[in-house]
Parts: C-alpha cells; sequence; structure tokens
C-alpha cells in the first residue's frame, strides 16, 4: 500500500544542500530530521524543522560578517 | 485616474460636465484610445466593434482590448448589444460635447491671473519651487517621524493618522515604525508620492462631508493653472477654500495676502498632477553619486535625503552640505529585513544620481548593483514547501498514472521513478486568494488583549441575561398567585411583566448594565 508521510521539501544549491545535512548528523538520533535525501540539491525533512534551519543558516551567514566599530 | 474610474455613474456624468476634466482625462488615456476618441469625437451615431477592429493591425489587438476596456472602465464609450447580437461603440454624449466645445473654442479658466499692480511681491520660479519642495519634505518628514520635522503643518492629528494609516504600523506601546509600503513609499518618486496622499486625501473626504467628486474636479482645474501666476482667493467656492489650505500645507499652493486681496500661487507640484505618472520631464535635480568602491556621496542638506540614505547605507560623515555613506552588507540586509528590495534601491540611486553621473550608462556602477542583487539573493538561498511524500507503490503503472494526475493539478513537486517514489505540495485550508483571511487574523492576534476584554464581555453579558431572566420568572409567577378569582368569565390574562414599569434598555456590554439592573429591582420591590 502506498505510504504517505508529512514534512517538509527542501530545495537549494548543493553548498546548502551539505550545510542542511551536516547539521542534521550533528544532532543526537532522536532529533535528526531528514527523512530523506532525493538528490544533491533536494531533501525531505520533518515539517517542524524550518525555523530551526533558518536560524542556522543566519548564524552561518552571520559568521562571516564584521561590522565595523563606531 | 483609477480614483476616476471607480465613481459612480452619475458622478462620473457631473464630472464630464467640466471641459478641463475632459481634457484631463483624454491625456491620461493610452495612445490608442486617444486615438479612438478622437476619431470617434465627430460621429453621432453608434460605431459596430468590427470597423473598431478594421482600424487596427493584427498585431495590435492586444492593445485595442486594453484601450477598449480603459475607455468603457471610464465610462467615455458605452457598449450597447443589438438584436442581431452585434456589439457597438457610442462615446458618452456628455463628453462628446463638452471635448467638442473645448476644441473649438480655447476654454478660458474661470479665474485670471490678477494683474500685477495688485499684486506686490510675486516669488519668483526658483523661489517657488524651493518653497514647494521645502513644504513637501516638511510634510513627508512629519509623516514618517514627528520628532524630526523642525516646524508642524497645520494638519490636524487625525488627517495625519489618515495619511500614515498604509504607512506606520500603529502601536500604542512602542513608538510606531515604518512598514514595508512605508519604506517602498519613501523610495518612490515625487509625483508618485503625491498621488497615494492625494488619494489618501480623496477617499478620505467623504467621511468629512466633502464631495470626492468636487475634489477631484478642483484639483485637474488646479492643474491647468500656470505656474507662478496669482489668482485671486474670492473666485473659490466655499468647499475649495477649505481645500487649499490643506493643499497649501502639502505645498501645491502658496498662498499670499495683499492689503486687501488674498491670493494664491499654484506650483510646479500642482500643475503637472494631469501629467501622466510615467512621463516626467520636470526632473528635480539628482544628488547622490556612487562609486564603485560602494561609497555613496550625497550633495543635499535636507534631512529628508538624509533619512532615506540611513536606510539602506551607512553613514560615514554628515556635513552641512554633503553626506557621505557606505553600502555595506549590513546596512542591505537591514534594508532588506525592513521589506525593501534590492530593484527599489537601484531604482531609487538611478533616479536621483547627480548630473555629473547621470549621462554615464549605467548611472550606477554595474559592480554595486550587481552586488545589491547578489547580497538580495543571498538570503533566499533555501526554498521550503510543506509537502507529501508518497512511496511504496505497488505497481510501476500506478506510480505513473499517478505522477501524471498530479502533473494535470500541478502539484507534482519532485518524481523519481526508479525508486517509485514522488512529493505532492501540501494544502490544508483552500488557497484564500483576497488574503483577508490572514488579515483578520492578524487583526485579532494584534488587538488580542482588547478582544480578550471583548470576549469576557459578553460571556458576563450573556450570564446576567441568564440571572435576569430567572429573576423575571420568578417574580412573575408571584405576581400570578396572588390573583384568585371566582368569576363567571375567566381571569383576562395578565402580562406576566408590569407594563407600567420601563423595562431596562437592553445594550449587550452596556457598562451601566449592573447600577440599571438594582434600579429595576428596587421598583419591583416597591410595587410588591
Amino acid at each position: 500500500m502506498v505510504n504517505a508521510t508529512k514534512g517538509l521539501f527542501i530545495s537549494c544549491d548543493i553548498p546548502m544542500a551539505q550545510f542542511i545535512i551536516n547539521l542534521n548528523s550533528s544532532l543526537p538520533a532522536s532529533q535528526k530530521f531528514i527523512i530523506h535525501v532525493m538528490d544533491s540539491t533536494h531533501l525531505f525533512v520533518q515539517p517542524h524543522v524550518s525555523e530551526m534551519i533558518r536560524s542556522a543558516i543566519a548564524d552561518f551567514r552571520d559568521q562571516n560578517s564584521y561590522e565595523k566599530p563606531n | 485616474m483609477d480614483m476616476v474610474a471607480s465613481l459612480p455613474a452619475m458622478k462620473l456624468d457631473r464630472l464630464y460636465a467640466n471641459p478641463f476634466i475632459c481634457q484631463a482625462i483624454l491625456r491620461s488615456l493610452p495612445p490608442l484610445a486617444k486615438k479612438y476618441v478622437l476619431e470617434m469625437l465627430y460621429i453621432d451615431g453608434p460605431v459596430s466593434a468590427k470597423m473598431l477592429e478594421e482600424w487596427v493591425l493584427a498585431d495590435g489587438s492586444s492593445k485595442h482590448r486594453i484601450a477598449l476596456d480603459r475607455l468603457i472602465q471610464l465610462r467615455i464609450f458605452t457598449e450597447t448589444v443589438d438584436r442581431k447580437k452585434e456589439t457597438s461603440y457610442r462615446l458618452n454624449p456628455t463628453f462628446q460635447i463638452n471635448l467638442r466645445k473645448h476644441l473649438i473654442d480655447r476654454e478660458v479658466l474661470p479665474r485670471e491671473p490678477m494683474p500685477s499692480n495688485i499684486v506686490a511681491r510675486l516669488p519668483s520660479l526658483e523661489e517657488l519651487e524651493a518653497y514647494a519642495l521645502g513644504q513637501w519634505e516638511c510634510f513627508l518628514l512629519q509623516l514618517i517621524n514627528s520628532t524630526q520635522a523642525e516646524k508642524l503643518t497645520n494638519f490636524s492629528s487625525s488627517m495625519m493618522k489618515v495619511f500614515q494609516r498604509g504607512l506606520l504600523s500603529q502601536r500604542e506601546k512602542e513608538a510606531s515604525r515604518l512598514t514595508e509600503s512605508g519604506f517602498q513609499f519613501l523610495l518612490m518618486d515625487t509625483n508618485a508620492q503625491l498621488w497615494y496622499i492625494i488619494r489618501e486625501y480623496i477617499s478620505n473626504s467623504e467621511e468629512r462631508d466633502i464631495d470626492p467628486a468636487d475634489l477631484i474636479s478642483f484639483l485637474l482645474e488646479l492643474s491647468f493653472h500656470i505656474t507662478g501666476e496669482a489668482y485671486n482667493m474670492n473666485t473659490l467656492t466655499e468647499i475649495q477654500r477649505h481645500m487649499i489650505k490643506d493643499l497649501a500645507d502639502l505645498g501645491l499652493i502658496k498662498l499670499q495676502q495683499g492689503r486687501k486681496e488674498s491670493w494664491f500661487i499654484p506650483t510646479k507640484l500642482a500643475t503637472n498632477l494631469s501629467v501622466s505618472l510615467t512621463d516626467s520631464s520636470s526632473r528635480k535635480q539628482g544628488f547622490v553619486v556612487v562609486e564603485t568602491n560602494f561609497r555613496l556621496y550625497a550633495y543635499s542638506s535636507s534631512k529628508l535625503h538624509c533619512e532615506i540614505l540611513r536606510l539602506f547605507s551607512r553613514i560615514e560623515y554628515q556635513l552641512p552640505n554633503l553626506f557621505v555613506g557606505a553600502i555595506t552588507k549590513e546596512s542591505l540586509y537591514n534594508a532588506f529585513e525592513n521589506g525593501i528590495t534590492a530593484e527599489q534601491i537601484i531604482s531609487f540611486l538611478q533616479q536621483n544620481a547627480h548630473p555629473r553621473v547621470a549621462e554615464r550608462i549605467p548611472s550606477v556602477p554595474e559592480n554595486v548593483a550587481d552586488q545589491i542583487r547578489l547580497w538580495e539573493s543571498d538570503l533566499n538561498r533555501v526554498e521550503m514547501t510543506p509537502a507529501h511524500l508518497y512511496d511504496e507503490f505497488p505497481s510501476r503503472d500506478v506510480f505513473e498514472a499517478a505522477c501524471d494526475f498530479a502533473r494535470e493539478w500541478c502539484g507534482l513537486l519532485w518524481e523519481d521513478s526508479k525508486k517509485m517514489r514522488m512529493v505532492l505540495i501540501y494544502q490544508d485550508l483552500p488557497e484564500d486568494p483576497t488574503g483577508r483571511f490572514h488579515d483578520f487574523k492578524q487583526f485579532v492576534e494584534s488587538n488580542f488583549d482588547v478582544f480578550k476584554w471583548i470576549g469576557l464581555l459578553i460571556i458576563l453579558a450573556q450570564g446576567s441575561c441568564i440571572l435576569l431572566a430567572m429573576a423575571l420568572r420568578a417574580l412573575g409567577q408571584n405576581h400570578g398567585s396572588n390573583y384568585y378569582s371566582d368569576d363567571e368569565y375567566p381571569p383576562a390574562r395578565l402580562p406576566l411583566i408590569n407594563h407600567n414599569l420601563q423595562p431596562p434598555s437592553f445594550v449587550v456590554g452596556d457598562p451601566h448594565f449592573p447600577s440599571k439592573n438594582d434600579a429595576w429591582n428596587v421598583r419591583i420591590h416597591s410595587q410588591t
């Protein structure tokens, strides 16, 4: 019988996909969120992690910024 | 002109009685529509749709459609379908007569410029323009941040609230912040901003009992006056005098007073009103130079420009006539968070380019423009869609059939035929195209405490209703049981409640309700 799983479909570029996979493997086994890796640019994850992924990406992006002190 | 199109039919006909409005509307039509109107100007009977289509080449049919829709929307063309099911078009008779009159005898304005012996010190055109810009900037500064404006305009605070309605988010506890549309408003050019404010002003006029048709007709008439000439105030009607004061605050008009008379002088902002938004031949001087090292030099002393540039750049120095800033990643991220898009920033910089760089193509260096766009797309690297994954199909045919069905309904996001898996978009509630449900949800969430109190009040009111009903029933029974009769005739039915007593006027959520209840109870006790 066909199985239907509810989740979030992520499409991004390759570095971001690797970043998300890395994030997933750094979490303990109970919190892993990737259900399936479709190919190098598409992932299927659990539905509730969208905010966590966005904030992790924002943190990663902010690590690269430098604000000149006034 | 969409405002004009949204007026009801009767008001439109009254508007068309004024030949200036007809001319202004003619100017605002798309070119093909203008041609149609002029060709039909002297034809009295209806023209069939087929003949109209013959005037156009085959590849212009979409423009033809657009022009016709516009004309019908403005009620310039009336469409009639006769018995043979053929459509034909006729020009609106009032419009036609007035436009013909205007063509034949050059219509004179209801007022003439005053002779120069009465008018003493007429400001020169430059002074007038500086005055208009100064007023407009003051108004804008007051709009976005009332603490920064040096002198306040005469608008009442309720009027300012109306203007701020779409642009600032009004919250009682925090200071009001600019919304996304507020930021985009600041980056628009002056004509577009002016029209936005005037649209708000006109749509608010109905609440103040001023007919919007009068407002629109006066504004359009104003745009035909000559800039810099004085016109006497006593040629205006009562309503127009009210409007003149508001328009002077916006910078459209300068008011002056002589010894005996007072007059008004329309500025360039007013006469540009009827010019269509796309061609702005009177572009004001640009002031921004953008260099390839991402630095910004703005030769302007106005606070408004400083505020706008601060939205997306980091300020380095500010001298009395120069503003130096740098476009950095962080400042742009700030701007993007506030809802400004890269295209708006780039078009703002291009439109306000200093004359020394304006001739260069492109006026904003390519590396700066590209980098701004790249930084914007850096924020959206990941796309997430709620979806369902379907796998373990019993057979390949079922999988193929399901795939085709999903493709038809445009719900297929991903399919993998080797492992027989597919992903479809997930939708729980049907899409609300108007977005009103979302607005309503936001409204409730934002005023949650008010709604909490309203909910409590409703429940309390219902509880007290029940109590009141029980009390009434008990008292009514008392009254009835006192009555016993030996009469032959059956007793007339006594009303349960004594009608001599005034029933309390019942209003849900009325705060005075408890005290009224007591008064009523007292009266009952005094009766029995």
